[in-house]
């Protein structure tokens, strides 16, 4: 018996040393597998037991063993909270980082508020602006250490439009727009002074415009306009 | 709305709140065809009521002092006959003859009828066809109808046969010489059924005896497109510059008497020679070069290449609207929400949980909880879509339905104006002794009102300043804080 092992495990032992692979079971194996064919897109642990039919505890097992091996890892993305591996020789794609909006799976609304503000000073200082332009003149500026592609500059200015802030016109090659071809999307800020604050409606600038409560509020009610705090607050000049 | 005003109606001023019409209907057992008399209350109407005290401002405003006094009257009492009016005004005035008195008022009457802010009263009782034989006989209503995308209510069939026809509507010949005679008055032209109970009746009621009637009303249509015009100049005004305004206002104004309907679309056409002569009227247009005029078309959406110019109103309520709700997202949910809510009521389409939180810079943990919070309160559509390829796999998908929407902001605004009003009340209770209060608060807090109908109607709100709206509790904010002062 034994001489049959010897060679064998010492055989084992010369592959180990060779390649962490080689030492999988077939578990392991299946695991480690599904996991690399998912290349720098990873794969949710929920999704892994579904993948390889594993019981829940052979797959845990099975993870143990490959992240002590270094064989896959663990990676952050921006949906929080879901546990994703990946195999240890990529690197996670932006899909599911977010991309550079992303550090360590939140969102850095600092950086996007800052570049933000720089794009729209830049187009209000512009008066009006093409997504090229706006791209040049934020890498001139230098104030960004890092470079930023034309679509993440779109991105930003998108999200300046829903802000209300600036708007988007087509060039009608005339006036403020003789330098920008007819009909190319351009970019202007809403609001002469340069504020890009929205105007507030009718509506919302009294109490019952703002309260969410509305609905359950009613003349003589538990709620209600004789006795709500907001319209004392609105009526306390 | 209930509590907001009261009115009884007489049968003085039924005609104006409620309409009284013939429907023919057939018997069981004869199989004759009998013609009874229904009544309809218009509701549109008796909400007009709340907008009298702006109606008298316009008037006042447009014409003048006079003409506001025959305006006044014929808001109290509903429907009046040329000689009514001018013993009211007789009556009113102590100095000058009868005779004098009678020529003023007449011509204050025709400037009100030039200006189309009276008109003559629609016919009684107009007779109405069974429904059935309707749908294939009014081919026209019909027509119409499906144009507007709605289809014709009992309410707008009646009023549609009770109108007086274009030609009479505003004409005063009558009453200038030319006789009519009472059966061909108005309901004789508009349906072809001659008046002979309603018109006893009302020369009864009004005095006169075998003598033409001609009852005039106030036109509230014509103050409904007076304020959509304002409504949307002023948009115009803020949103782009004052030359585009000025260029708006010349061209409605040259065209006001000659708009088909008050919700029209767009405005009248117009060639460029036209609205370079309508801007120079105005004292600021006078200053305006052809190039000028020309610009401020192109800001308004119109092509240089254009022979006639018409702006698209629609879209400037649209804007109008949109810039409305989507300010009381603002103020109610933030501006995250604020961002998502802009975002799906510009797609107009359905978006994904996802999706709108990459589009839109939120947290992906943060954004279904907003988009649950403007569902829960009706702001937002939400469907779910469940995928079943290798795993269920369900998707939140969101988008703004703006006609559900835009009728339940109408109902919290209704509902903000009756508990402004109600707050009013209470602090005038608050302080019964002071003397400020009276017909001021009473105005103001129906101005305010005003903006509910401006979007009802014109589908747009007209910024009143908060300003305004508390004046009365900035004056009841002063009397505390002298009182106080007298206190210590």
């Amino acid at each position: 018996m034994s001489r049959f092992q010897g060679p064998s495990s010492l055989k084992r032992k010369q592959q180990e040393s060779s390649s962490p692979l080689d030492s999988l079971s077939e578990q392991e194996r299946t695991v480690y597998n599904v996991i690399k064919s998912k290349q720098d897109m990873g794969i949710w642990s929920r999704d892994l037991k579904r993948e390889t039919n594993l019981l829940d505890n052979i797959v845990n097992k099975c993870m143990k063993i490959l992240l002590a091996k270094k064989l896959i890892k663990e990676v952050v993305t921006k949906n929080k909270g879901k546990k994703h591996f990946m195999a240890a020789e990529f690197e996670p794609s932006k899909e599911i980082t977010g991309g550079n909006w992303y550090v360590d799976g939140s969102l850095d609304t600092e950086f996007i508020n800052l570049l933000k503000d720089q794009c729209f000073k830049w187009i209000y200082k512009m008066r009006v602006a093409t997504s090229e332009g706006l791209s040049d003149a934020i890498r001139r500026s230098g104030i960004f250490k890092v470079e930023f592609t034309s679509q993440q500059i779109e991105e930003i200015v998108r999200a300046l439009v829903l802000d209300n802030k600036i708007e988007e016109v087509n060039s009608n090659g005339m006036g403020e727009f003789d330098y920008i071809p007819v009909g190319k999307v351009c970019y202007k800020c809403i609001s002469s002074e340069g504020k890009g604050e929205p105007k507030l409606g009718a509506m919302a600038s009294i109490p019952c415009g703002v309260c969410t409560r509305i609905s359950e509020c009613a003349p003589d009610g538990v709620i209600s306009p004789k006795t709500c705090i907001y319209y004392e607050k609105w009526l306390d000049f | 709305m209930g509590t907001l005003f009261s009115f009884r109606i007489t049968s003085k001023n039924f005609s104006n709140w409620g309409y009284s019409f013939k429907l023919q209907q057939a018997t069981g057992a004869g199989g004759n065809e009998v013609k009874v008399t229904q009544y309809l209350a218009v509701f549109s109407n008796i909400l007009h009521r709340l907008r009298f005290p702006k109606f008298l401002a316009i008037v006042s405003q447009e014409l003048d002092k006079d003409c506001e006094e025959i305006f006044e009257g014929l808001i109290q009492h509903g429907r009046l006959t040329l000689d009514q009016i001018c013993d009211r005004a007789g009556s009113d005035k102590s100095g000058g003859g009868d005779s004098t008195v009678r020529a003023a008022v007449r011509e204050n009457f025709n400037k009100l009828l030039n200006a189309r802010f009276i008109e003559r009263c629609p016919a009684p009782e107009p007779f109405l066809e069974p429904p059935t034989e309707t749908k294939s006989s009014n081919k026209r209503g019909a027509k119409s109808a499906k144009l507007d995308g709605a289809p014709e209510t009992e309410e707008q069939r009646i009023i549609a046969a009770a109108a007086p026809i274009e030609v009479l509507r505003f004409s005063n010949l009558a009453t200038s010489g030319t006789d009519f005679d009472a059966d061909e008055d108005v309901s004789g032209s508009s349906v072809g059924e001659k008046r002979k109970h309603g018109s006893l009746e009302l020369n009864e009621e009004h005095g006169s005896k075998d003598k033409e009637v001609i009852l005039w009303r106030v036109n509230f249509e014509e103050f409904i497109r007076c304020l959509r015009h304002k409504a949307c100049i002023e948009n115009v005004r803020a949103r782009l510059d004052d030359g585009a305004a000025i260029v708006l206002k010349a061209m409605l104004d040259a065209t006001r008497s000659i708009e088909k309907k008050v919700r029209t679309e767009n405005s009248v056409p117009l060639s460029m020679n036209t609205i370079f002569e309508e801007v120079m009227k105005s004292e600021i247009g006078r200053s305006f070069t052809l190039d000028r005029v020309r610009a401020s078309l192109v800001q308004l959406g119109c092509s240089p290449s254009d022979e006639t110019y018409s702006i698209d109103l629609k879209k400037i309520i649209e804007l109008a609207q949109n810039e409305e709700v989507e300010s009381i997202v603002l103020k109610r949910y933030g501006r995250d929400a604020y961002r998502m809510f802009r975002l799906l009521s510009k797609s107009g389409h359905l978006l994904e949980t996802d999706k709108i939180a990459d589009m839109t810079f939120v947290e992906k943990k943060e954004t279904p909880k907003i988009l649950n919070k403007l569902w829960q309160d009706e702001y937002l559509h939400m469907e779910k879509l469940v995928v079943t390829a290798t795993r269920q796999v369900s998707f939140l998908l969101w988008k703004v339905n703006k006609p559900i929407l835009w009728d339940h902001v109408l109902d919290e605004m209704y509902h903000a104006a009756l508990n402004l009003n109600q707050r009013l009340i209470y602090e005038q209770e608050q302080k019964e002794n002071w003397a400020g209060i009276p017909q001021l608060e009473y105005y103001r807090c129906h101005e305010w009102v005003l903006f509910v109908f401006w979007f009802e109607m014109a589908q747009y709100l007209v910024q009143v300043p908060k300003k305004k709206i508390c004046s009365v509790f900035v004056i009841r904010k002063l009397q505390r804080a002298a009182m106080k002062g007298k206190e210590t």
